[in-house]
């Protein structure tokens, strides 16, 4: 093993080895914060704090060591206890040891104990119908949020950051805990009792702020037994007793958490709550602006349209009796000239009529038969002289010629005998 | 206050009702006046909601918020 950068002429001091092989293991994610079950044995603990033990099995060995406040140790752990380490390889140069340190210890009976304590408490829960309730629903806009998280957190920086985000200056009460260790249940619990009596009107009152109307309890990933707390009845109680919707808000992957079973809002992580509960203020202002315009582009229509008809009315009103007169003597001019157009149809066809006959007048006329070497006799009086027994001898009569007149005397008469 | 949880929703839900038959038309110059007259004062309810949402960030300990609480109860019952 050639280090890189180390040096590369003349042979290698140990210590340096050691210390590139412990550089080396503390880079291998696989030996980092790795689970691992086995025996407790050689367990002792100094007053320096610090409790040293070997972890063993059959197949074999380490030694391991918990750094003095580095987590809590289990009063039942004594030599010969199965348990389960979250421990994460190290050398110690000095020595040359390899040796685990350890951030969790649990013994592997209480592990299970805690499985099944958490499947019956679902069991019971289920049989009570808790699991079934009606769920509330987060307030649209929430006036009062009670945040029950880890005082400083990462987690409760992220909702900080995401509420201010969506909503700058959002009311909100933060109430610091423990989340993990064996005192965070009861401080949830408490906790949460604060919340109960914060979302009573009366103590908004006293506090001159409205009442809390959505309660974010949660804190980051962490492993199983870190979120142990979510687990617990009592816990589990106190989000049940909330008369406002509680958002169940544990950072976690797998493995539903009771306290996910039975909240009004189950959150993926602290920061899924603040997506899912907490609207967009600038989408709500726009929203509103819109309806404003839209309601008064509206209403404001609807009136002008009436007040346009109004006008449009009253101008017709004012041009009405004018308007009729025009129309009668349109009527009346129209009237009139079919009228005419009617008598001079009818005369034009009379004079057509008269023509004809004028004509046929002309053909027949006495003239045109004198013309023809006939005349016609008339007494003096007058009286057409059609008979020869009419006349008598020695009376004069006139004699008409086409162009003249001669008088005539009767000197004999010659009837024809009939 | 449970009373007052889905105001704003409801509130807004109901001025886009009002909005929407509005720009339907058709309505009388009365119900005109009166929807408009419901809907400016659902805006002005929404926006005082938006505006009731903006307040003080308290962190406090669990132990002070508890005895605030307390004393605070205390000393409405005096």
């Amino acid at each position: 093993m050639t280090g890189r950068g180390e040096a590369t002429t003349g042979p290698l001091a140990v210590g340096q080895f050691v210390s590139m092989i412990k550089r080396t293991l503390s880079h291998e994610p696989m030996f980092q914060r790795q689970s691992i079950k086995g025996e407790v044995s050689q367990w002792k603990s100094y007053p320096s704090g610090h409790t040293y033990f070997t972890l063993r099995d059959d197949d074999g060995q380490l030694s391991a060591v918990i750094w003095k406040g580095r987590c809590t140790i289990h009063p039942s752990i004594k030599e010969g206890t199965e348990v389960v380490v979250t421990a994460s390889l190290d050398v110690y140069v000095k020595r040359g040891n390899i040796q685990l340190i350890v951030e969790r210890i649990e013994p592997v009976n209480t592990l299970g104990a805690m499985e099944e304590a958490k499947r019956m408490l679902i069991e019971r829960l289920r049989h009570e119908g808790e699991l079934d309730r009606v769920r509330m629903l987060p307030p649209f806009v929430p006036k009062h949020i009670a945040i029950v998280t880890g005082a400083g957190s990462a987690a409760l920086a992220d909702m900080h950051r995401l509420i201010d985000n969506r909503w700058p200056g959002m009311r909100r009460t933060v109430i610091g805990v423990l989340v993990q260790g064996e005192r965070a249940p009861e401080q949830i619990v408490r906790a949460l009792a604060l919340t109960r009596r914060m979302a009573q009107p009366e103590t908004a009152e006293r506090r001159s702020e409205p009442p809390v109307d959505l309660v974010i309890v949660g804190r980051g990933g962490g492993s199983p037994e870190d979120l142990w707390a979510f687990n617990l009845e009592p816990v589990v109680r106190a989000i049940l007793a909330s008369p406002v919707p509680v958002v169940s808000a544990v950072g976690h992957e797998s493995d539903l958490l009771v306290s996910d079973l039975v909240a009004d809002i189950r959150a993926s992580t602290p920061s899924n709550a603040i997506e899912r509960c907490i609207p967009v203020r600038a989408e709500l202002e726009q929203w509103m602006d819109e309806l404003d315009h839209r309601l008064e582009h509206a209403a404001r229509r609807t009136f002008g349209d009436a007040r346009q008809r109004l006008v449009s009315l009253h101008a017709r009103l004012k041009v009405a009796p004018l308007a009729g007169i025009n129309a009668a003597k349109r009527t009346l001019l129209a009237q009139q000239s079919s009228l005419n157009r009617a008598t001079e149809q009818r005369f034009s066809h009379e004079r057509t009529r008269l023509a004809g006959l004028e004509a046929a007048l002309q053909a027949i006329h006495p003239r045109r038969v004198l013309e023809r070497g006939y005349a016609m006799t008339q007494t003096e009086d007058g009286t057409v002289i059609t008979r020869a027994g009419s006349l008598e001898v020695g009376q004069t009569f006139n004699l008409h010629f086409v162009d003249g007149t001669a008088e005539a005397a009767v000197t004999d008469i010659h009837t024809k005998e009939e | 206050m449970t009373e007052n949880k889905t105001t704003y929703n409801e509130a807004a839900l109901r001025l886009e009702a009002i909005v929407a038959a509005l720009e339907r038309g058709g309505l009388g110059l009365d119900e005109t006046l009166k929807l408009y007259e419901e809907g400016a004062l659902l805006l002005k309810t929404c926006q005082a909601e938006l505006i009731a949402a903006e307040g003080r960030l308290n962190e406090l300990r669990l132990e002070d918020l508890e005895h605030d609480l307390q004393t605070q109860e205390a000393e409405s019952n005096e």
